[in-house]
């Protein structure tokens, strides 16, 4: 493990322009984050945790200010460096699941292995990756809209997995499942945090920002707290 | 192509809009369909009219330049009957300018109506040596000309209006050919139907027997007058080969004097080339109809990829943010593009097949030359440009999709 961070926003502003006019959504925001962190960023709504999501998800990029990504400036990559950033790097979990809806459970996880070797797998690895969450062979032939919720977010967190990326980004990884699930889902993260994974969870429920190691609270676009 | 994701996320995507797509594709399909069977058909006609004409390909035409061009006098040239033919002194030196390489033929020819029992009819006379008869046209049933008031008469005429050999014809001395010298002649003269000439079609020697009546000589000039005065004279050449050749002789043999009245000489090549290019403005025409049919399809295409692509915003949402490169999900649109393409082309190539072989067999009468290489290859053309088209319209969507912003994207329910 490196003395280097492996997220660094460094003076981070992000503004949208709106018809309204401008609008401050990370104002000047400094962080690092290390490798094997368990971060849960919280803060009420507005108060900036999306659009610090969709910056270290490299889906945007800082307005002023830096951001390194496994020492990589971001805001200096092309948009395809950036794309293969994202693809090898980060493995997203949404609230929403956000599973490809055309394809089965298994093509979801296999889904990123065949983007980074542009050809179907051979090795397995989606397979097992799909076993390691709980989900059986023949739960992994059906479409998304076949599972449950808990089940979606199981597919969802093997897809985030199959690259092998050192970052995990959650985002409300259990806004949509009920208590048990989410629970059963946290448990999850938590044992991938053990086995090495830098796990970011964006959530606005003390209870499950209760198992990571730092809380960062935004508030008006800043860091108000950190604990 | 086969096994690449994105081409099975394409194909899940037509197959789960089935209905949407195969609609969509049936603009593709009729655009195919008017394109190739109006190229077809084009083809069909000029193959046709070629075939014909290349029955009589040996066969030079040489016609009086201002025989029936119009009222006399108007082109300031003679108007004397002398003018409006071709003379015996010119015959005699395209004979000798033929000399053993081909034969020679002198025709009479006219206008005229005629009766047959109850029936009235009109078409074309023709005088000539019945000796010559042999040469181009043949007597399907019957016999040749051998006494003065004996005619042979064309298939479609003596089917039309019901003439059979032995029947007798009434001819109407009213004219438009040559001005008659010969005032005496009786004013319905009759003569008896002795054979029946076989269909010739188009053909490129200015003689239609299919509609006419063919009489000697002698009947003709006694009828109308103008002896040697011949409407046209036809020369079969032995080798098709030789045709330049003689045309030169005959040309230099005739028309030596550029101020005078000059003889038209033509044969098949030429007239051709003018039917030919006639038919091919033709085609083209229909082509563009066809074509327009496309860009219809083109629009119903467009309509369903931006469709598509409208519907499936958070899709696209989320294989951008977990890492799929734009030209991925270009290529994904194109797919589906491409395959409402092949599902209209193939569609619109057997339907092309059967729908060109019904119009071409109803249009034409024949589908001889449906299967030729010239006239099957509008099938695949039409598909190839159907596909094409289809490509085309899938540009804008695909690239839409491509572009889009994968944090809005995701946010669209």
């Amino acid at each position: 493990m490196s003395d280097t961070p492996l997220i660094q926003l460094v003076d981070v502003t992000k503004t949208y322009h709106l018809e309204s006019g401008d609008f401050t959504a990370l104002n000047h925001v400094s962080l690092d984050i290390m490798e094997n962190d368990f971060v849960a960023i919280m803060g009420p709504s507005g108060s900036g945790k999306s659009t610090m999501m969709n910056q270290l998800g490299i889906l945007d990029v800082p307005t002023t200010g830096e951001l390194y990504i496994d020492g990589k400036n971001v805001a200096k990559m092309t948009n395809i460096e950036r794309t293969h950033l994202r693809r090898d790097t980060i493995g997203y979990i949404f609230q929403k699941f956000y599973l490809i809806p055309l394809l089965s459970a298994y093509e979801n996880v296999e889904y990123p292995l065949i983007l980074k070797n542009k050809t179907r797998d051979t090795t397995g690895r989606a397979a097992a990756m799909l076993e390691a969450v709980g989900i059986d062979r023949e739960k992994s032939e059906h479409r998304p809209n076949q599972l449950s919720g808990g089940q979606q977010q199981r597919v969802a967190i093997a897809r985030a997995l199959v690259n092998d990326p050192k970052i995990l980004l959650c985002d409300e990884p259990t806004g949509n499942l009920d208590k048990k699930t989410g629970f059963a889902i946290m448990d999850i993260l938590c044992n991938l945090h053990k086995e090495g994974k830098t796990v970011i969870l964006v959530t606005h429920d003390p209870k499950v920002a209760e198992y990571a190691q730092r809380t960062i609270r935004l508030d008006d676009g800043r860091i108000a707290e950190e604990t | 192509m086969i096994g690449d994701i994105f081409f099975e996320l394409s194909v899940r995507s037509v197959k789960l809009n089935f209905t949407r797509s195969l609609l969509a594709s049936i603009g593709i399909v009729i655009g195919v369909v008017a394109i190739s069977t109006m190229g077809m058909l084009g083809t069909n006609m000029s193959l046709q009219v070629e075939d014909q004409l290349s029955a009589s390909a040996n066969t030079i035409v040489i016609t009086a330049d201002a025989i029936r061009m119009g009222p006399p006098g108007m082109s300031g040239s003679s108007s004397s009957s002398s003018s409006s033919g071709i003379s015996k002194t010119q015959l005699n030196k395209i004979r000798t300018a033929v000399g053993e390489n081909g034969t020679v033929i002198p025709l009479y020819s006219t206008s005229t109506q005629f009766t047959s029992g109850n029936i009235q009819g009109r078409g074309t006379i023709y005088g000539m040596n019945p000796s010559d008869v042999n040469e181009f046209l043949t007597i399907g049933n019957g016999t040749n000309i051998a006494g003065i008031n004996e005619a042979l008469v064309g298939l479609t005429l003596a089917t039309s209006m019901g003439i059979d050999v032995g029947d007798r014809i009434k001819i109407s001395s009213a004219s438009e050919g040559p001005p008659t010298n010969n005032t005496a002649s009786a004013s319905r003269a009759t003569i008896t139907v002795v054979g029946i000439i076989d269909p010739r079609g188009t053909t490129s020697d200015s003689v239609s027997t299919d509609n006419g009546i063919v009489v000697s000589k002698e009947w003709y000039t006694a009828q109308y007058g103008g002896k040697d005065q011949y409407t046209q004279v036809n020369v079969l050449a032995n080798e098709v080969d030789q045709i330049d050749e003689i045309e030169e002789q005959i040309e230099s043999a005739v028309n030596t004097d550029k101020k005078k009245q000059s003889l038209r000489i033509s044969d098949a090549s030429s007239q051709l080339d003018t039917i030919s290019s006639t038919l091919e403005t033709l085609t083209l025409f229909c082509l563009a109809i066809g074509g327009i049919s496309l860009v219809v399809a083109a629009v119903s295409i467009f309509n369903v990829m931006m469709m598509s692509v409208n519907e499936r915003v958070q899709e696209i949402g989320i294989l951008l943010s977990i890492g799929t490169e734009t030209g991925e999900v270009r290529r994904m649109f194109l797919y589906e593009a491409f395959i409402l393409g092949i599902l209209g082309a193939g569609l619109g190539g057997l339907m092309s097949v059967v729908i060109g072989y019904s119009v071409v067999d109803a249009m034409i009468g024949t589908t001889e030359f449906f299967f030729m290489p010239a006239s099957i290859l509008y099938v695949p053309i039409g598909m190839i440009v159907g596909l094409v088209v289809c490509v085309i319209s899938g540009l804008y969507p695909a690239w839409r999709a491509s572009n889009m912003d994968p944090i809005d994207a995701l946010r669209n329910d």
